[in-house]
């Protein structure tokens, strides 16, 4: 069984991308434009991986996350942002993400992080 | 001395036989005739008398006139020895304009002493230091007989710059023939520095601002730009991929496809980087002194679009923690909006800036009586990029808003029930010093 990977991002395009890309390392995909489709969609218990931007119009990756937090899932989840501010790492791991990506985000490095996830 | 003797007798001689002439028949005829003589000759003397009283009077009135006009001319010369304006006086009937009088103020603020000034023609005071254009339009001036009037930067003697409003009236004599100049120097420069400093903290202000903007614009651009980008890669890496080992030439391609998205991103990233804003620095702060720090850096602004600004500055307010320039930037863009809303109504003066204590957090509101904010736009009001103005940027609101949220605040917007819009922040009292 495919590992399952969760991406919310508000640009269609961007989702699209890394969807097709990820699907060429046989990665399971779905895509959702804002975290409220995600949540209304995916029961915290469903296993998956969660690519979330920060960026978004609505709350916004950290919310996102710290909701997920609080909720008791221990779903991973890598920050994906275009903008990466000099404690984002630490603040994505403090937060309890796997990790924090700046765009563009090149593939493998993608995969490697992802792989990590879900051996662990 | 006989001769003289002899001549004292013959008097005598004379007079005698009147005497003896005198009968009892008309002594009385003469006594009535002498009782007259006398009556008029005291008539006469009392008249005298009254006329030399009246002359006397006349006299003394005219002392004391001549007293009075002396006193005032005494009370003149002091006041023109004491006003801390320069003060001179030139003479037009030579026709070299000469100085004939100077008081001391004048000699203090030009630093050239009495012997340097007085007879000394008034367009060759000045020495080599002096701005030709403008002495030759006060000479010019002066020589048609018109009055003087300007602003402009001088030098003492030794040679230290001042500025100083001038000013030089004709004094005409009875038929109306310029006889002679007044003219006034006051010393401006302590005005002027004022007015450079607050020029100069605006304009800092507004570089700051500028900046702070260019910043903003860039991060936003970048990251529009960085999605595009990260897009690009993953269809590109995707294709390669999906590619495998076949048509190694397209294989190439998309490896310099690759290959130019990284080194766009690098470019962003680096631009960024350089426009790093600045971390606040944050301090105890008083808001109405930010308050009126700002409006005294935009006055000469709203007074130039005749606006009238009010203000309304809650007393005894409780202290803030805050980024001065950056609260001073808020401010400074809010009230501009308002004058620009304002702008298009000339029936609408007023604008109104308020300080109050709402539920342990400063409100600052800015009201105006503008155009007000249509409802459509209300919502995009804060987002970047967006503007109501044909040569805005649509990056002030927006960065006025992530100042205040910097400061744990909140940046509102709405209508005013008679018309125009409030733009109200928030900032949290500084608990520390509660």
């Amino acid at each position: 069984m495919s590992v399952k990977i969760f991406i919310v991002d508000d640009d269609e395009s961007v989702c699209r991308a890394i969807k097709t890309l990820l699907m060429t390392y046989d990665f399971d995909v779905r895509t959702f434009n804002s975290a409220q489709s995600f949540f209304d969609a995916i029961s915290p218990d469903q296993p998956g991986c969660l690519l979330l931007d920060i960026h978004m119009s609505g709350p916004d990756g950290w919310e996102v996350q710290k909701q997920i937090f609080a909720s008791g899932s221990t779903r991973p989840v890598i920050f994906i942002s275009a903008e990466k501010k000099d404690d984002a790492t630490d603040r994505a791991l403090k937060a309890g993400a796997v990790g924090f990506l700046q765009k563009p985000v090149n593939g493998q490095t993608l995969v490697d992080l992802i792989n990590t996830t879900s051996k662990s | 001395m006989k001769k003289k003797l002899n001549i004292k007798s013959n008097i005598l001689k004379v007079k005698k036989p009147l005497v003896k002439k005198i009968t009892r028949n008309n002594l009385e005829e003469k006594v009535l005739q002498q009782t007259d003589e006398l009556r008029i000759r005291e008539g006469q003397l009392k008249q005298g008398a009254n006329r030399e009283r009246l002359s006397a009077n006349r006299e003394k009135l005219g002392a004391d006139r001549e007293k009075i006009a002396e006193e005032q001319i005494h009370i003149q010369n002091k006041a023109m020895e004491a006003t801390s304006d320069g003060i001179f006086i030139i003479d037009t009937q030579r026709p070299n304009f000469p100085i004939v009088y100077a008081n001391p103020s004048f000699f203090a603020l030009t630093g050239y002493s009495k012997s340097e000034i007085i007879g000394k023609s008034y367009f060759q005071i000045y020495g080599a230091d002096r701005n030709l254009r403008v002495s030759q339009e006060i000479e010019q001036t002066l020589r048609q007989g018109k009055s003087f009037h300007g602003e402009m930067l001088n030098f003492r003697k030794n040679g230290k710059k001042y500025w100083c409003l001038l000013r030089i009236a004709p004094i005409r004599n009875a038929t109306g023939v310029v006889t002679h100049f007044v003219g006034t120097k006051t010393d401006t420069t302590l005005m002027k520095q004022r007015d450079l400093e607050i020029e100069e903290q605006r304009e800092e202000l507004l570089h700051v601002t500028r900046v702070g903007k260019l910043a903003e614009f860039v991060s936003s651009l970048a990251h529009e730009i960085s999605q595009p980008l990260t897009a690009i890669l993953s269809y590109a890496q995707a294709a390669q991929r999906l590619l495998k080992e076949k048509d190694p030439q397209v294989r190439e391609i998309l490896q310099y496809i690759i290959n130019d998205d990284q080194r766009a991103a690098e470019v962003i990233r680096r631009l960024r980087s350089l426009l790093k804003k600045n971390k606040p620095s944050f301090e105890t702060l008083d808001i109405n002194e930010v308050t009126n720090d700002t409006v005294t850096l935009i006055m000469a602004h709203i007074t130039a679009k005749n606006k009238v600004i009010k203000l309304d500055l809650g007393s005894n307010l409780p202290l803030i923690q805050g980024d001065r320039i950056q609260l001073q930037q808020v401010l400074l863009n809010l009230i501009s909006n308002s004058l620009e809303a304002m702008e298009e109504n000339p029936a609408s003066h007023n604008l109104f800036v308020k300080t109050s204590l709402k539920n342990d957090t400063i409100l600052v509101q800015v009201k105006d009586s503008g155009c007000g904010i249509p409802q459509e736009n209300m919502k995009k009001l804060f987002a970047h990029f967006f503007t109501s103005k044909p040569d805005g940027l649509g990056m002030g609101l927006s960065i006025s808003r992530s100042i205040v949220e910097a400061h744990d605040g909140h940046l509102e917007a709405s209508n005013n029930p008679k018309g125009g819009a409030t733009f109200y922040f928030t900032i949290p009292v500084n608990r520390k010093n509660d």
